[in-house]
């Protein structure tokens, strides 16, 4: 069936839903505006949005949140809850990089402070972060017993080998550690991988970002974050590395395998899945808990390396600059979380692929100091244009199982990218843009302009607009390094 | 064996990067998927032939084939760091595939590199034989 045949019923302004048809289980929800379900015309992803919900043991339906493009298997901005005690778990649900996430750290200091050092900023940041691509990581190759311990602690490992402090660990996910990590399902290959990538950035489209504030729109919900007009920030976006991307394709090809065993027959192979109860579900869970930990483990230690980039550039010392860290979010991940279906709690395995948790006030997985307002929730941009702090709500944990966008969501391919950026010198577009940029690979920036992406503020509106995460501040971008 | 080379084009992918590959017969169809691998990591153009490794891998049928062939040889590059120029099929029947590739250590000194790739998906993809003329679409995580 091709996209323009897809039966759309627009429920509300923001909302379309998807009948169930043929082998859905459930139907599809995508949240999106007109204009960007528009865009959604010329690509695979609501196909995608229809395929997950073939899912056994789908709960509600199958969901789409407005930065939807066309992924692998599910479409990227998919959302899907599955029973846990007759549902499935999918290792394409989660995706290669284990845990991609986000983590937004604040300093001290108004961007007028640093106006005049910024490429000296962004050149240490470079310097101290690397990409991971063909060299060394930022700490020295850890041995394979110091990485299994890494895979048990997640960010709790970082901080006992230096790197930031035991406050930051409150204002992750999970603490920074999913406890049903076990490193002895890791294979030898994810291992070696894994072994010298702990603080490195990656490529595609992983990045650091330095912003400013530059509009608050909830000014209490900003003063409990400690955020303040012009203040520099940064934003953080990477995942588990190499070890993350094996793990992944490890748990492909055994499910793959199993599938047929359970009885499962899905129409997109890189949905492969089992029973999470099955042996070979329990196992990835597992695993792909190991893995997100390496992804925490891997942003703590990140954090800490631009801490020290930041005070060599500046010439100050930790109390001048003010590093702390405000929040870390997972966009790829498989969560077993309550939720209220029907008037009824149910343990569900939600399935985030680029999405992101927006968990409302008073939930008690928030952190202490947050509860009053609500999960933060980091929204990166293109670099280009502005990135978005929100806030989770009731409606979120209502009709979207607690969970909102990721990021601002590609609108063109990367080749098409690569053909409009021929033109262009990228460093003046970006120096244009106000952003001092440092990349490794020219393919994966003129990949990665943002003319590539959609416009992020028309993403978070939606969402706003549906009620389901509240916009909390705008930053501006400033400085990028890239892989 | 045969080994008349084959061809790749990248194809349009919203999030991803993809190839779809030509051949006359598999063995070419392997070489050059490999290298379509390769070449979107980095520049063949900036790659030398300065060392070969043998590279070997089991699959059922000629999909799942590919698909764990191009998997090793994207291992090899994430372990070792190695980014092939040229790919040669020795050996490939009754579920088994053996090549020859010969490139470098990747050297961001000197070599053009454009992208690390997370994944060969599933997603799409396909190996197909049409009027006597072998294909292949792929969809690599990036």
């Amino acid at each position: 069936m091709a996209t323009e045949d897809i039966k759309l019923n627009r429920l509300e302004d923001c909302l379309w839903e998807i009948p169930r048809q043929g082998g859905m289980r459930v139907p599809g929800r995508i949240y999106a505006s007109e204009k960007l379900m528009a865009g959604l015309k010329g690509d695979n992803s609501l196909r995608q949005v229809m395929n997950v919900a073939h899912l056994p043991g789908i709960v509600g339906y199958s969901l789409a949140m407005p930065d939807i493009h066309w992924g692998y298997g599910f479409p990227i901005g998919g959302v899907a809850a599955i029973s846990v005690d007759d549902g499935v778990i999918s290792p394409g649900g989660v995706g290669y990089d284990i845990n991609c996430g986000v983590r937004l750290v604040k300093t001290g200091l108004i961007f007028e402070q640093i106006k005049d050092k910024l490429t000296r900023i962004v050149e240490a940041l470079f310097s101290l972060i690397p990409s991971g691509v063909g060299s060394e990581g930022t700490i020295p190759k850890l041995s394979k017993q110091d990485e299994k311990r890494l895979l048990r602690e997640g960010a709790r490992w970082a901080v006992t080998e230096g790197y930031g402090s035991h406050e930051d660990l409150s204002h992750m996910e999970e603490g920074g550690r999913l406890a049903a990590a076990e490193p002895e399902l890791i294979s030898d290959r994810a291992l070696e991988r894994g072994l010298k990538q702990v603080g490195t950035l990656g490529s595609g489209n992983h990045f650091l970002e330095i912003g400013r504030v530059e509009e608050i729109y909830l000014p209490q919900v900003a003063d409990t974050f400690g955020l303040f007009p012009d203040q520099v920030v940064i934003l953080i976006h990477t995942g588990s590395r190499g070890l993350g991307y094996q793990t992944c394709e490890d748990s492909l090809k055994v499910m793959n395998k199993a599938m047929s065993a359970y009885g499962i027959s899905l129409p997109d192979r890189q949905l492969a899945c089992t029973p999470i109860q099955s042996p070979e579900g329990q196992d990835y869970l597992a695993a792909m808990a190991a893995a997100a930990n390496y992804a925490w483990a891997n942003r703590q230690v990140i954090m800490s390396q631009a801490e020290k980039a930041f005070m060599k550039a500046l010439g100050i010392n930790p109390r001048e600059l003010g590093f702390s860290l405000l929040y870390d979010v997972c966009h790829n991940i498989a969560k077993i979380e309550e939720h209220t279906v029907d008037g009824r709690k149910r343990s569900l395995c939600v399935h985030r692929k680029g999405a992101t948790r927006a968990f409302a006030p008073g939930h008690p997985q928030i952190p202490a100091d947050y509860q009053n307002v609500g999960q933060p929730v980091l929204i990166p941009g293109d670099m280009g244009r502005y990135s978005y702090l929100l806030v989770g709500t009731e409606s979120a944990m209502e009709k979207t199982f607690g969970s909102t966008c990721h990021g601002a969501g590609r609108v063109m391919s990367r080749a098409q990218s690569k053909k409009q950026s021929h033109a262009i010198n990228i460093d003046q577009e970006m120096a244009r843009r106000g952003v001092v940029a440092r990349y490794q690979g020219r393919g994966t920036m003129a990949e990665e302009m943002p003319h590539a992406y959609k416009d992020v503020a028309e993403v978070v509106e939606t969402m706003d607009h549906g009620g389901i995460s509240k916009r909390v501040a705008r930053f501006r971008p400033v400085g990028v390094i890239k892989g | 064996m045969a080994n008349d080379r084959g061809t790749f084009r990248e194809i349009e992918h919203t999030a991803d990067l993809g190839a779809e590959i030509t051949a006359a017969d598999l063995p070419a169809l392997f070489a050059s998927a490999g290298e379509a691998l390769y070449a979107l990591i980095a520049d063949p153009a900036t790659i030398e032939n300065r060392e070969a490794i043998m590279v070997s891998a089991t699959g059922a049928n000629p999909e799942d084939l590919l698909h764990t062939w191009l998997c090793e040889l994207l291992a090899l590059f994430n372990v070792e760091g190695f980014v092939g120029k040229r790919c040669e099929i020795a050996y490939i029947s009754d579920g088994r595939v053996q090549g020859r590739v010969s490139g470098e250590k990747l050297d961001l000194k000197r070599h053009v590199f454009h992208t690390e790739i997370k994944g060969v998906t599933y997603h799409d993809f396909k190996v197909w034989q049409d009027a006597g003329t072998w294909h292949a679409r792929v969809i690599f995580d990036v």
